[in-house]
């Protein structure tokens, strides 16, 4: 009998252990940010299960050319936290291919948060906003993330089997790492050379960017935006945070919006999966 | 202007423009010259049957053209009728060198459409009129000079999405995977602002190229050597032009090719342009002017000839370069009677 009731007992336990495990995760119908003492940079942070989680259903962007004809990223999940003068947001998306190389014709996976300069009643468009309306954008993406995480910047960490007989700017009698030596690097660099955000080594996975319409994406302002991007067997899990909108008070509502790539879909640029404008409220006192 | 007669493939264009622009880290892949031995070299790997096949048995009219461009046949959602080379489709650079050549009248082994010849094609980006990277580019970070129509990528606007690879159907942009940014030929515009022509034109040992403006076809100056051999003798023709993007590098057939193949690269013109090729030794013009090719790395916008003797000059009229059609021949008798010595060549 004893032994018996160490087996319910046992039983008993794991069927409320199991309960806790999948306790429903909450959702609602706009994105909550809840108020924390501090942000949570990385993804598995356990900050992120006090959130509740908003299922962002995702559409083609199929108005500008070119377009994305065939949906693929049917939703973004999005959790928020505020600390009272930045938010993070975690972005997860299924999508088992990790597309983290640049080439000829490999994209990257990437995801954005989008949202209004100003909290007002009319809203820019949500795709990338209009003229007088300007939206800014949190860009992440995966060729950057796995800079940030160590790969190098050379040819051969891109391709490990390449061999390239000679640089000029690595000649003698210009020293390694000397600024002669860089300086000529950037010749055969024109994006480096110009100061391109897109181009060169990484110490963040993300940028600040601003837009008035499609095709108007250009660099911002600081919003001090950050970022950190893991991938698991279902897809992408990132963390992407920034100031937090200004005049957002407690308890005050803004809009946000939400993109993704798939790199492996060939998707880059206007070829995207996005949202509409989702509210976006802060809550907390 | 390239005279397909003249190349022998050496590559030097190809090596002179490496080393001048694309010696960096990301670039080593990239040509933006390269030569290919026509009919069956290409380089990304088939960008021209490729897109032609997409463009599904298009048809010339006479020297009407009833098929649609890449722009009329773009598919919805898109702004042309593109595709993009995967990395393997830049593997090969020179695929198809010096194929198909010889005599075959003893049987051959294989069995090919074109036995018996072949010719070199040197390429770069044709600064097009109707620019479809342009076209293609959702960022607008790809722009035409108005003052002399180079067309340009802006290094610091261009975020790498490679629509222009896609839209190009010549596929002379490329994308650099180390600075994230889609790079290609910039007609050496230091140079030609300088009124020099670009690397590729003043190093070619073929002596094929000569750089220069061509007018309106309504304005041709027949002292113009663009205009005079494109619009008025109309020997020298556009590379696929029934693409729709009215590309600014012109060719001079190859005469020793079919002129049915002439005419699926060259359009309708092709037969009419190397029979009046072959006409040069009876047209004192057009043999002055082919003289001039490769003659001063000065662009020359004037020409004149006087006898045998043909005179390059800039805009002003300052003379550049006069240029004999026939070189003095010197006769050295392998014994030198005189000296009582055999003459050998040495090196």
């Amino acid at each position: 009998m004893k032994h018996m009731n160490w087996k319910t007992a046992a039983a008993v336990a794991a069927l409320l252990l199991a309960a806790a495990c999948s306790k429903q995760v909450e959702r609602t119908q706009e994105v909550v940010a809840i108020a924390a003492a501090q942000l949570p940079a990385d993804p598995s942070d356990g900050a992120w299960a006090g959130a509740p989680e908003h299922a962002a259903k995702m559409i083609p962007q199929d108005l500008v050319e070119p377009r994305l004809m065939t949906p693929t990223t049917a939703e973004v999940r999005v959790r928020a936290v505020t600390n009272g003068s930045d938010i993070a947001f975690r972005l997860e998306w299924d999508d088992p291919d990790q597309s983290d190389t640049p080439g000829p014709s490999k994209m990257s996976d990437a995801c954005a948060v989008q949202i209004p300069e100003k909290i007002e009643k009319d809203l820019p468009d949500p795709q990338m906003g209009k003229v007088g309306k300007l939206v800014q954008v949190t860009y992440w993406r995966a060729d950057w993330q796995a800079s940030v995480n160590g790969r190098g910047d050379t040819i051969r960490d891109l391709y490990p089997n390449a061999t390239v007989d000679h640089y000029p700017f690595e000649a003698k009698p210009l020293e390694k790492g000397s600024e002669a030596q860089k300086e000529m690097a950037k010749r055969y660099a024109p994006a480096r050379a110009l100061g391109n955000v897109r181009s060169g080594p990484r110490s963040v996975p993300v940028e600040d960017l601003i837009a008035t319409g499609p095709g108007t994406l250009s660099r911002g302002p600081s919003l001090g935006a950050k970022g950190k991007g893991v991938h698991a067997k279902q897809g992408w899990s990132v963390v992407i945070s920034r100031k937090l909108p200004e005049g957002l008070g407690p308890n005050q509502r803004t809009n946000a919006a939400f993109a993704v790539w798939q790199g492996g879909q060939r998707e880059s640029g206007s070829r995207k999966m996005r949202t509409g404008w989702i509210p976006l409220l802060r809550k907390g006192q | 202007m390239f005279d397909t007669n003249k190349c022998i493939a050496c590559q030097t264009c190809t090596l002179a423009c490496k080393t001048t622009w694309t010696s960096g880290k990301g670039q080593e892949y990239m040509l933006w010259n390269n030569v290919e031995t026509k009919p069956y070299g290409s380089y990304p790997l088939a960008y021209d049957l490729k897109l032609l096949e997409m463009l599904d048995g298009q048809q010339w009219n006479g020297a009407k053209y009833d098929g649609k461009t890449i722009f009329e046949s773009a598919p919805a959602g898109e702004r042309v009728l593109g595709w993009r080379p995967e990395q393997q489709d830049y593997a090969y650079p020179n695929v198809g060198e010096d194929d198909c050549a010889g005599q075959v009248d003893t049987g051959s082994f294989l069995s090919l459409p074109h036995m018996n010849w072949f010719f070199y094609l040197a390429r770069i980006c044709n600064h097009c009129t109707y620019p479809a990277c342009l076209a293609s580019c959702s960022r607008g970070s790809i722009y035409k000079r108005q003052e002399d129509g180079i067309v340009l990528v802006d290094q610091d606007r261009c975020r790498g999405y490679q629509e222009c690879v896609r839209g190009c159907p010549y596929k002379k942009v490329f994308f650099n995977p180390m600075t994230g940014t889609s790079e290609k030929c910039i007609a050496c515009f230091p140079k030609m602002e300088q009124g020099i022509q670009p690397q590729c034109f003043v190093n070619c040992i073929g002596k094929i190229r000569l750089a220069g403006y061509l007018s309106k076809p309504g304005e041709a100056r027949a002292d113009n050597p663009l205009d005079y051999l494109v619009h008025i003798k109309k020997i020298a023709l556009p590379l696929f032009p029934q693409f729709g993007l009215e590309p600014n590098v012109y060719y001079i057939p190859p005469i020793h090719a079919p002129v049915s193949f002439n005419r699926q690269l060259f359009g309708p013109g092709a037969g009419a342009a190397m029979k009046a090729y072959r006409n040069a030794p009876n047209d004192m013009d057009l043999a002055a002017l082919l003289c001039l090719f490769g003659s001063t790395e000065m662009v020359v916008s004037r020409f004149q000839r006087s006898g045998e003797t043909i005179t390059g000059s800039d805009e002003k009229g300052s003379p550049l370069v006069r240029v004999p059609m026939r070189e003095p021949v010197h006769v050295r008798p392998a014994v030198d009677a005189a000296n009582q010595l055999v003459r050998i060549n040495c090196p």
